[in-house]
């Protein structure tokens, strides 16, 4: 059982960490050779795919960690996971409820000049809080592997 | 208390070593893949080229740090006992670190072949030089090394999704062989 749980905590964590790694050093720096229309198109594609990964990757991260039967030495350390967990789900439902569909969120043809800029003003807050979010999920998810490293949790090799 | 921090740092790094293959792929096959078919094909060239280029660089620092950690996890450990003489051959533990380590140079010869034969296949342009059956063969080429980009990479997943199974194993089960 301990094994299958390790299994499952250690996929879910990697597939969700190694999905933000690849959002900050992969595709971030690959946008500025595109046009800003066609990164908008591939950004709403792949945030509304990202939303559901994340959420069930950290489901399982979740899952695995109410089932593990050891708790991870120092004391600290089971509360600090169960935050950086927390931090991560607010995280991820913020950006894919909030932030991701308004920055992607398109004015009415029938609105005046003003209605139009206040629309923009709105997507470009969005834009910039999500950039700020991303970098924020990225330290809390390799926050939250350290903590699975430590021995006891469920992590790569940590529980001997 | 240093050898334990030792440990902690093997199994962090390791783990990182797993996100960024495992995770990598998966973003780059399942989430970033898909989204680029709805932007015009020479632009979904140029962000698959980009992409693909640091991924790949990812990809071999993974590969790198993946036996590098497990190396420091091992040692910090003191499991050296448990592969002394034939028991790397003959005992559970040995058997699925070997078999781990037989993955893992598998996933080198696949990120080699994907690197080295068929990304250069994939940044070659068609040139009208080459007129329109040069084009179409250009064309079909390309498609052909895409096809098997993504079928390695399909493979190469399943591969390190066992692999981390073989890990898992050796934490809490003394291996699974």
């Amino acid at each position: 059982m301990r094994l299958l749980i390790a299994f499952v905590f250690t996929a879910a964590l990697s597939v969700y960490l190694g999905g933000a790694l690849v959002m900050e050093l992969v595709w971030r720096p690959a946008q500025r050779a595109v046009p800003p229309a066609q990164v908008g198109v591939v950004c709403q594609r792949m945030g509304r795919r990202w939303r559901w990964v994340a959420s069930g990757t950290l489901g399982l991260v979740a899952a695995a960690w109410i089932f593990w039967p050891r708790s991870p030495a120092p004391d600290w350390a089971a509360p600090l996971s169960v935050l950086c967990w927390g931090s991560l789900a607010a995280l991820v439902l913020t950006m894919g409820v909030l932030l991701h569909p308004r920055s992607h969120a398109r004015g009415r043809a029938a609105a005046d000049g003003a209605a139009h800029a206040a629309a923009r003003r709105r997507r470009l807050r969005a834009m910039r809080a999500m950039d700020v979010l991303l970098r924020m999920e990225l330290a809390v998810a390799v926050a939250a592997a350290v903590l699975a490293a430590l021995p006891g949790a469920p992590g790569a090799g940590g529980g001997r | 208390m240093t050898a334990t921090w030792v440990q902690v740092l093997g199994a962090f790094l390791h783990l990182l070593a797993v996100a960024v293959y495992l995770g990598g792929s998966v973003a780059m096959e399942f989430v970033l893949g898909p989204a680029q078919r709805f932007v015009p094909p020479a632009q979904a060239q140029v962000i698959g080229q980009r992409t693909a280029d640091r991924f790949l660089v990812l990809v071999w620092g993974a590969l790198a740090l993946l036996p590098a950690s497990g190396a420091l996890l091992f040692f910090s450990l003191s499991d050296q006992h448990t592969l002394s003489g034939t028991k790397f051959f003959t005992t559970r533990y040995g058997q699925t670190l070997l078999a781990m380590i037989v993955l893992w140079a598998v996933l080198v010869a696949n990120g080699a072949i994907i690197t080295f034969v068929l990304r250069p296949r994939l940044a070659q342009r068609a040139s009208a030089q080459q007129g329109a059956a040069g084009v179409s063969r250009r064309l079909e080429t390309m498609q052909s090394a895409a096809t098997w980009v993504s079928r390695i990479t399909r493979a190469d997943l399943v591969i390190a999704l066992f692999v981390v199974l073989l890990g898992a194993s050796l934490a809490y089960g003394g291996g699974l062989l």
